[in-house]
Formats: structure tokens, C-alpha cells, sequence
């Protein structure tokens, strides 16, 4: 047994797994301690706010301390980041239409771009192959960037009785220190569809699903490690129907009888708690089999026989002569229950039969809603790739476990 | 004088761990084998004997490697052959094997004669199917198989029928030497003589020219062969002809071997070997003196150091015969060794473990 | 042959035993549900629905299909006559179609998308895997960890994946869809180079999966072969190693044949996920319309064709099996 663990604690694919789901639980504990409140709030209003650091600006614009830093090519990048593709499109429009060859317009260079549209443009000038519609859009594009470039102060004004009086202004080198401003939040992975943090509700729906695939392998395990052990053991009509129902459910797609018991259940009572039971009943009958299997070979050693003239019960016997020798393989089997109980849990939540809850998040809701509200159209990746990969990574640390128990359980499949 | 079939001189073959450690399981073994005579190796689990029959073949793959000796079959070297060279024109032709695990050593989904269509094939590629078939069916005759065997698959087979099928497929290209790894561990008294029986009626009939056994029970070995060879630890410990070893060993290994079974009666199936106490060293790194040293009731300060070499000792045995087959592996001289053994007094708790 | 006959018989009583278990759970499961089941699914379906119509034709649709006056035994006769007229009630998410016409014209999409995906995914896997269990070393410790990474992701998943990078990232195949929306489904070659072009993504994200779990599967089913005894004796008979490789991947794979038959259930199950990723016209898609819209008699029937899908597939490749393995034949006269 200590020889056992021993091994299991030098095989790197076993440490590597473990460790992985070890951190991704204490994630789930600590993270909350770090950025509190609940998980579902609704922060932002709007969908799918972009990753990223979002400062008050009521703050910014308030705060007493302010702080000059000139920067040479700070004017630049503000218009770099204000000038829009579409606006660039517009100017090579008419350049293009004005006679300049193509290769001379460099759209990604904006100084250069601003240089040359400076010496040519012409509002007066007229093209026969340019609608008027099209021109006016010039026009209008010019002076949006006449209004970019100057750099004079933005007025603060406050309001009483309907009079406006300056109360300051911010000027374009003035600077505030993001740590001395009241109102910031840090969105690492931007909100959802209903504007909650992506971050916080994943790794608060990493739990959940984490619970969903413990509870629902632990009642796998027990109910298949129990239907095993009683039909190798007892064998006979005990055998006979428990492998007749055991055959019965291999054969019919537990993925199919999950729809139909989820569909089933009233929308109401289908909490957390109930999807684990429906995913763990659904899922025990590859534990019998195996079980069975090894249990026939062991009941007629040496030690089964002596326990049993022995006279020792049913139980005992189960317990005390058999489980130990099938340990091993239980153990495999559980953590494989608790990967393929989480993978069940997201599937049933993309057809919208997952847990229907408001209190508690689940990856595979998150998924649900992300492709609900086509966040993969929309280019808001944030809302659903890292949910894939945690949802791979939560499988894969557990796969990693299992090859590697595997391997010190089973020499020969040592690479 | 008989013509040597299979002479061994010094061979060295050592496994590869996965941590690259060499482990010498067989180390400068010696022997030979006389045309029509039986050989038989006997030892505790795991000293080496199974795997000194794989290395007589010839042929070696991971994670067993060749490491030096020389193996000569009927006067031919094979030890300097290309791997390729043994698989054409020795296994199965020059010197051939019968598995431990007779029972699943035939490939489950091909059909018997299909098998032995690759094993001659693999030798002679012109050879047709039907010349193939005529003479699968004659071997299958001798060995009391129905030729409707050749169209079967192997786990149509009863267990028996499964052991004769080896022996047949084993013995096709009439070989020299053939080597049995406990031939009749999974079989049940009777079809234990039985099997035994058939191999030395295809050694008289001349399909094979002289045998060896390899197993733990002794009593089959005092029986059937006519010279044993007694292995500790990858080494030969004690070599002599079956009676002498039986009633007249030499080496405290041999001799609590010998002790702790009893006297063979025809048959006694509970007369396995019991265990020495204590086990034996681990290969890995072997002890620089005597491999049964720390084992042995008559240690001395000496066997722990010196190397121990194998000699030879000759006297006459009951019928003024001169052993000079005989071997034994100790510090200790032969009339030394056997004043003790009668100082100890009876057969029984001599060297052996009081079990 | 005896052994043959044994095998085909049981398979075949079996067969109709699970296909009738099947019905039965598609009959009695959503009957269990507590309360009246006709008001359960009635006030679940017609919330929100403004159509007087196809209200009253929902409401009467229940009265007819489910006609709870009865006895269940009744009941059950009723359900089964229903079921062999091929008649699986009237759709109430897309009303006016029948059931039936939803489920035919979906399962062609499914079928059309699953069964090359899997059999190409079962070659490829196989071969991979007994590939990695020949060479070992290094091949087998680049592609063992990454058969374990994608055969641990769901299909889902590994669509998204793919979507982001060919559809989204390099805009090399479409988003979504069994084809263009443009396109009305005719046999026409626009149509069909349109369906293949559509085709690529879905197809992708199932059999890459597919190929990382039977390859993990070979793999481990090879190593094991490969240390057999009869390997050892084939090759102290001086068989060439080309030939006592051919020996062991044969029997290698057949058990990964009939683990195919047992597995297919979950590989079918992750596939219909990943088709509603792609948007694909197939039973996927359908069921999660039918879950949207409560529409029960849509996902009933589409589970019972599912359902019998699966078990058909399963009895086939046993069959197949059975011609194949004499280890079967020898099974049969314990």
C-alpha cells in the first residue's frame, strides 16, 4: 500500500493531473476571498463588454490630483486609436479617385496617411466616378479629422438652474494614476451576454461543475461498484437480472435518456443537485461490467473461500476479501465518472436542459448562453473559449490522473 | 562417444531495465547436451532458468540483450549469426521452444494450419501448401491429434489438445535440440505423463535429437532426464547426472533443494519445492562472493569475498562409473561438504527449511 | 457453425429486447413526470404563444396523443400503433409540420454527417494507435498526450475551437449552417459543392475527436498484444516480425470493433452537440429547437430515432463481428 502510493506520487503524468485539479480548486476557494460579490450580478449593462482594466471616468474626470506627462508621441496614438478602419477606407476612396497609385497608401501608417491626405485633399474638387452621396462622406470624414487634430482643452462645466458654469478642464497632457482613482474593475475575461463578469462567474461555475462531477461519480461509483460486486459475487438469477439491466442501458445512449429524465423533471425542481443525481444514475453501468468482471475472477481464490468456511457475511466478505483487490481499478473508474459527469453536465446545458438555476452558475450554462446569444458571431470570444479550455483542462488533468494510475497499476503500459 | 547436439560456453545474457540497469539473468552458464540424452534445469522461481531457455535460442529482443558466450548446435557456432540469419536456418529447425504457457501460446483468431503455413514459410517460402498440409498431418497422427485440429482456431481447443498442438508446431522442422519451459505445469498428472511420453517418442522416432526441461519440480526431472543442472541466482550451482543429484548432492543450494522435497515416488504432485528461508539476492548487484552465501547454514567469513568458481570432482560412482560430469559451484571441498551433511544426520534436516 | 448460430440468435433476440425496452422508456419516462402531465405540457407550451390555432391544435394534439382517460396498456397500444404508421404527432414549434417530416429531413444531415466521421475517425484511430504502441518512444509520448487532450475535450468543444481558428481567424469556411442560406436544397451541383463546403468544420470536430479516443484505445489493446505469449512463440519459430506485427494488430482490433458497438451511444450523444455549435440542419439542432420550444412530441421522437439509430448500428457491427472473431464462435459453447 505505502509502496503503492509511493509510486503513484513518483509517476509525473498522476502528479502533473493532480496538481492541475488541485489548483483549480483552491482557485474556486480564493478567488472569491480576492475579488468579492456574487458571481451572477449583472455588472455591466450591455452585452459583451471586451476584456480589460475599465476606469471610472466620472472619477478620472473629478480627481484632484491630476499630473502633466508630455509624451512626444502621445498625439499620435490618439488619433491612431480614434481614426476607425472605415474612416481610413473613406480617405483612400479618394485618393485612389484623386489619381494616386495604390501602393503609395499606406493605411496602417497613420502619420504618413495624415501627411498625404493634408497636401491633396481638395473639398471643392469633384470626380465623375464619385456619387455625391460618397463625397459628402468625404467631406464629413475631413472634418472629423479637423476636429481630431486640435488639441484644445475638453471644458468641464457643472449645471445649476439651467446655467452652465466651467468648473474645470482637462487638458490633452494631463494624466491620472489609475491606483488613485476610486471606481476601477479589472475584467480579465470582459462580461456575457447579460453583463456579468466573465472571470468571476467561470471559476464560481468551475465549482459548481466540479460538485455536479463529484456528486454524479460518486453515485456512478457507488451504485456500479455495488450492482458489481453483488452480481460477481452472488452470481446466479441475482447475476442475471442485474447484467440483463446493466446490457439493457449499454446499448441504449445514456445520452438519450438524459434528455428524456431531464426534459422530464419540472423546470422548477431541476436544480444542481438534480442534474448530478440524473448524470450519476445514468452513468454507473461501465462500473458493473468491469466490476463484475473482476470480482467472477476473484471469487473463487484461496483467501474468498477460506473466509467464506470462515463463516463470515456477506458484507464482510465483499468488503474485507474483495474490495482491496479491486481498489484500484474503482478508484481509476471514479475519477473517470467525475470527467465524463462534468463533460455530461455541459452537453445537457447546450440543449438547454442543464440545471435551471439563477443562484448558481455552471460551465455548461455559461456555454449555453454564450451560443444562445451567438457570442462566437459576434467576435466575443472571451464569453466562450475559456470556458472550452477550462472545461479541457478539467478533462484532461483527470485523463492525466488515470493514465498515469494506469501505468503503476499497469506495469507493461509503461512508455 | 555420443555427438554433442548442443554445446554452451560461458553465456552471458542480461535484461535492460527501463532505468537502464543491467541485470545479468543468466551469467557464464556452461553445459552441453549429447545427441538422444535429456536435460533437465532446475531452480526457485526467478533464478534464471526461464530465462537461460530463452537465451539458447539464439535470438534476442528487448528487453533481454546477448552479452558474450558461445552457443554451438551440432557443431555449428550460432552466437556470431545476424539475427536474421538465427530466425532462417536455426529457430524452429536447428533448435526449437515449447513456451511455459502452452496453453496461449497459438495466435487466437488464425487457424492452426494457416500458423504453421508462416513457421514453415518462414524458412522455406517455396514449400507448398499442400506438401505443408501432408506433413502437419502426419506430426498431428503421431501425437494423437484428429487432423480436423489444423482447421480449427486455437481457442476451439480443449487445454490438452492446445499442449499437443505446441509440441507438434514446436517439432515440425525436426529439431536438434528442443527446450520445453515447464512443459506440464498447467496439466493434470495424467496428461503430464502423457505429454512427456509423446515428446520422447518423437526424440526415438528421430524427429528431435535430444531434449531439455526446464521446471521446478524436481520429481518429473528425476523421472524423465538424465542429467540435471541446478541454477541460484543466474548461475549453475550444481550439474550431475539425475540420480546423483537426487540422492548424492553436493551443494548446500542442491542440497536443501533436494532435502526439502521427498524422495520422488512416481507421480507425487505435492512434492513441490520448499522454500529455503531467506531470498535469493537481488541482480541488480549481485554479491561480489558466493550468490548463496547469505543464505546458506554453513557460511563462512571467506564465501562472502572470494569469487567461486565451478570445478569439476571425479570419483566413481556405484557402478565405478568416473563422474566426470560432475560440477558443483563452493568454496568448500567435495569430502568436506558431504562429512557434513552426514555429521547433520538424517535426510530431512539437513540444509532444508524445517517447513 | 453451431457456435455461429448461438451468437446470431442471441444478438438477434437481444436486438428486439433492448429496441423494446427503448419504446418503453421513450413512453413511460415523460408519463412519470408529477402531476397531470397533458397541463404540465400544455402551460409549458402555450406560455407565450399567440397563435389561437396551433394552441388549440397543441391541446388537442395532448388529448389525442396522450388520451389519459385511458388505461396505460391502452395507452401503450395506441403509442406503439402510432409509432409502426410512422406517425410521430404534429410538431408544435413548427407547426404545421409533422414530427415525422421534421425527423426526416434532420436525420439525413446527422447521418450524412456522422457515419463517415466515424468510420474514418475508427480507420485513422486504429492506425495511429497501433502505430504509437509499435514505435513507442518518442511518437508514442508526442501522441499520447495529445490524444489525451482532445479526446478529454467534448466535440463541442473542439468545434468551437475549430470555428475560431478556419472560420473566424483565417475565414476560410463558414460559421454556420448545412449550407448557404442563399441556397434552396435541390440536386444541383452549386447546392452540393455548397453542402461539402459547409461540410468540413462539423465533419472536423467529430472525427478528430473519434480518432483521439480509439487511439488511446489501440494503443493500450496493441501493448497488451504485443506482450501475449503467442508473440513470444511466433517469433522463437523464427516468424518474421512483419508478420507477427500483422498477427497482433489483427487481433488488436478487433476488440476495438465491437467496443465501437458499445461506445457509439456517447460518441453519437457528443456529436449532436456539436452539430448546434455549426448551427447544422441535423438531429442535434432539432432536439435543442424541440427543448427551446417544448416541444415534446419533436423530442420524443427525435430520442426514439436516435435511440433506434444506435441500437441498429450496434447490432450491425456485432453481426459484422461475429463473421470476423472465431474467438466469438469459441464463446459460445461455454
Amino acid at each position: 500500500m505505502k509502496n503503492t502510493l509511493r509510486q503513484i506520487a513518483h509517476s509525473p503524468k498522476f502528479m502533473i493531473g493532480f496538481c492541475m485539479i488541485l489548483l483549480m480548486v483552491l482557485s474556486v476557494f480564493i478567488y472569491p476571498l480576492i475579488v468579492p460579490g456574487n458571481p451572477l450580478e449583472m455588472i455591466g449593462l450591455g452585452t459583451f463588454f471586451r476584456p480589460g482594466t475599465y476606469v471610472s471616468v466620472y472619477d478620472s474626470v473629478s480627481t484632484d490630483k491630476r499630473y502633466v506627462i508630455k509624451l512626444s508621441d502621445a498625439a499620435e496614438k490618439r488619433l491612431a486609436s480614434k481614426l476607425a478602419p472605415e474612416d481610413r477606407e473613406v480617405m483612400k476612396t479618394w485618393l485612389l479617385a484623386f489619381g494616386l497609385p495604390e501602393e503609395s497608401i499606406d493605411l496602417e501608417n497613420t502619420e504618413e496617411l495624415l501627411q498625404l491626405w493634408r497636401n491633396t485633399y481638395d473639398p471643392e474638387l469633384r470626380f465623375d466616378n464619385m456619387t455625391t452621396a460618397v463625397r459628402k462622406h468625404v467631406q464629413r470624414t475631413d472634418a472629423k479629422l479637423d476636429s481630431l487634430l486640435t488639441d484644445t482643452d475638453i471644458i468641464i462645466a457643472s449645471e445649476t438652474d439651467g446655467t452652465l458654469t466651467q468648473s474645470g478642464a482637462v487638458g490633452a497632457n494631463d494624466y491620472v494614476n489609475v491606483s488613485e482613482i476610486a471606481n476601477v474593475r479589472v475584467l480579465p475575461l470582459g462580461t456575457d451576454n447579460f453583463g456579468r463578469d466573465v472571470l468571476k462567474e467561470m471559476i464560481s461555475a468551475l465549482g459548481t461543475s466540479l460538485l455536479i462531477g463529484l456528486i454524479a461519480g460518486t453515485i456512478a461509483t457507488v451504485f456500479g461498484l455495488a450492482l458489481g460486486l453483488l452480481a460477481g459475487y452472488v452470481g446466479g438469477i441475482v447475476d442475471d437480472i442485474i447484467m440483463f439491466v446493466t446490457n439493457l442501458f449499454t446499448v441504449i445512449p445514456s445520452f438519450v435518456l438524459l434528455i428524456l429524465i431531464s426534459f422530464s423533471i419540472s423546470q422548477t425542481q431541476r436544480g444542481t443537485v438534480t442534474v448530478a443525481v440524473v448524470i450519476g444514475l445514468t452513468s454507473w453501468v461501465w462500473t458493473t461490467r468491469s466490476v463484475r468482471a473482476q470480482v467472477v475472477s476473484l471469487r473463487n481464490r484461496d483467501h474468498v473461500n477460506l473466509s467464506k468456511l470462515s463463516g463470515h457475511s456477506l458484507p464482510r466478505i465483499l468488503v474485507a476479501d474483495i474490495l482491496p483487490y479491486i481498489a484500484s481499478y474503482v478508484i481509476m473508474a471514479f475519477i473517470l465518472q467525475i470527467s465524463s459527469g462534468i463533460l455530461a453536465e455541459a452537453q445537457l446545458s447546450m440543449l438547454g436542459l442543464g440545471p435551471r438555476t439563477t443562484t448558481t452558475p455552471t460551465l455548461g450554462l455559461m456555454m449555453y448562453w454564450a451560443m444562445l446569444y451567438t457570442a462566437h458571431i459576434n467576435g466575443a470570444w472571451w464569453a466562450y473559449f475559456p470556458i472550452v479550455v477550462l472545461i479541457a483542462c478539467v478533462s484532461f488533468s483527470l485523463n492525466l490522473m488515470n493514465t498515469g494510475l494506469d501505468q503503476v497499476f499497469n506495469p507493461q503500459l509503461r512508455g | 562417444m555420443a555427438k554433442k547436439m548442443l554445446e554452451v560456453k560461458d553465456l552471458t545474457t542480461k535484461y535492460i531495465t527501463r532505468f537502464r540497469e543491467n541485470i545479468y539473468a543468466v551469467d557464464h552458464v556452461s553445459f552441453e547436451v549429447e545427441e538422444g540424452k535429456t536435460l533437465g534445469i532446475a531452480g526457485e522461481s526467478g533464478c534464471g532458468k526461464s530465462t537461460l531457455a530463452l537465451s539458447l535460442m539464439g535470438y534476442y529482443f528487448p528487453p533481454l540483450y546477448y552479452s558474450g558466450g558461445e552457443i554451438t548446435i551440432d557443431g555449428r557456432n550460432i552466437s556470431g549469426l545476424k539475427p536474421d540469419d538465427v530466425r532462417k536456418s536455426i529457430l524452429g529447425t536447428e533448435i526449437a521452444y515449447i513456451p511455459q504457457a502452452a496453453m496461449n501460446a497459438l495466435n487466437p483468431t488464425a487457424k492452426i494450419i494457416r500458423f504453421i503455413e508462416d513457421v514453415i514459410h518462414a524458412h522455406d517460402p517455396k514449400k507448398t501448401k499442400k506438401d505443408i498440409y501432408d506433413l502437419a498431418k502426419e506430426r498431428f497422427e503421431i501425437l494423437n491429434l484428429p487432423s480436423d485440429v489444423l482447421q480449427k482456431h486455437s481457442v476451439e481447443l480443449s487445454g490438452g489438445m492446445k499442449q499437443r498442438t505446441v509440441i507438434a508446431i514446436s517439432t515440425i522442422l525436426s529439431p536438434k535440440v528442443l527446450i520445453a519451459d515447464e512443459p506440464s505445469s498447467a496439466l493434470d498428472v495424467t496428461s503430464q505423463k502423457l505429454v512427456i511420453k509423446m515428446m520422447y517418442d518423437l526424440m526415438n522416432m528421430g524427429y528431435i535429437k535430444s531434449m531439455i526441461f526446464i521446471t521446478h519440480e524436481l520429481p518429473l526431472l528425476y523421472n524423465v532426464t538424465d542429467d540435471i543442472m541446478v541454477m541460484y541466482a543466474g548461475q549453475i550451482v550444481e550439474s550431475g547426472s539425475a540420480r546423483q543429484m537426487v540422492f548424492d548432492p553436493v551443494h548446500p543450494y542442491s542440497k536443501g533443494l533436494m532435502d526439502s522435497i521427498i524422495v520422488p515416488e512416481e507421480g507425487t504432485r505435492d512434492a513441490k519445492l520448499t522454500a529455503i528461508p531467506g531470498t535469493p539476492p537481488n541482480l541488480k548487484d549481485p554479491p561480489k562472493g558466493c550468490r548463496f552465501a547469505d543464505r546458506c547454514k554453513y557460511v563462512m567469513p571467506l564465501c562472502q569475498t572470494s569469487f567461486v568458481t565451478m570445478r569439476r570432482f571425479g570419483e566413481l560412482d556405484d557402478d565405478g562409473n568416473a563422474e566426470s560430469q560432475r560440477r558443483y559451484r563452493c568454496i568448500v571441498p567435495v569430502h568436506e561438504l558431504k562429512e557434513t551433511f552426514k555429521r547433520e544426520g538424517g535426510l530431512r534436516n539437513t540444509g532444508g527449511a524445517a517447513i | 457453425m453451431k457456435g455461429y448460430r448461438k451468437y446470431f440468435g442471441k444478438k438477434i433476440l437481444w436486438f428486439f429486447i433492448t429496441l423494446f425496452f427503448a419504446v418503453v422508456l421513450n413512453f413511460v419516462l415523460p408519463r412519470l413526470m408529477p402531476g397531470d402531465p397533458v397541463a404540465n405540457i400544455t402551460a409549458r407550451i402555450t406560455a407565450g404563444m399567440s397563435n389561437v390555432t396551433a394552441t388549440q391544435a397543441i391541446y388537442n394534439e395532448y388529448i389525442k396523443k396522450f388520451g389519459t382517460d385511458q388505461p396505460m396498456p391502452v395507452q401503450f397500444v395506441r403509442y406503439i400503433g402510432n409509432l409502426l404508421r410512422g406517425d410521430f404527432g404534429q410538431s408544435f414549434s413548427q407547426y404545421p409540420r409533422t414530427v415525422g417530416d421534421i425527423l426526416a429531413s434532420s436525420m439525413a444531415w446527422t447521418v450524412g454527417l456522422q457515419l463517415p466521421a466515424i468510420v474514418t475517425g475508427w480507420i485513422i484511430g486504429n492506425i495511429l494507435g497501433a502505430i504509437a504502441a509499435y514505435i513507442r518512444k518518442g511518437f508514442d509520448k508526442v501522441l499520447l498526450p495529445i490524444s489525451l487532450m482532445i479526446s478529454g475535450l467534448p466535440a463541442f468543444g473542439l468545434a468551437i475551437i475549430l470555428l475560431m481558428v478556419f472560420g473566424l481567424g483565417l475565414r476560410v469556411l463558414p460559421l454556420q449552417g448545412g449550407y448557404a442560406q442563399s441556397l434552396i436544397p435541390a440536386f444541383s451541383l452549386t447546392f452540393f459543392k455548397s453542402v461539402i463546403y459547409h461540410y468540413w468544420l462539423p465533419f472536423l470536430s467529430i472525427v478528430i475527436i473519434f480518432i483521439g479516443g480509439q487511439a488511446i484505445g489501440m494503443r493500450s489493446m496493441s501493448i497488451y498484444e504485443l506482450n501475449a505469449d503467442y508473440v513470444k512463440y511466433s517469433r522463437f519459430m523464427g516468424i518474421k516480425d512483419s508478420k507477427i506485427v500483422g498477427y497482433v494488430f489483427r487481433n488488436a482490433m478487433l476488440p476495438q470493433i465491437s467496443g465501437l458497438a458499445l461506445s457509439l451511444g456517447t460518441m453519437v450523444g457528443g456529436a449532436l452537440v456539436a452539430e448546434i455549435i455549426f448551427n447544422y440542419p441535423g438531429l442535434g439542432t432539432t432536439i435543442l429547437g424541440g427543448i427551446t420550444g417544448s416541444d415534446y412530441p419533436l423530442i420524443s421522437g427525435a430520442t426514439l430515432i436516435i435511440t433506434i439509430m444506435v441500437l441498429t448500428t450496434s447490432f450491425i457491427i456485432d453481426i459484422v463481428y461475429g463473421f470476423i472473431d472465431p474467438r466469438v464462435k469459441a464463446a459460445q459453447y461455454d
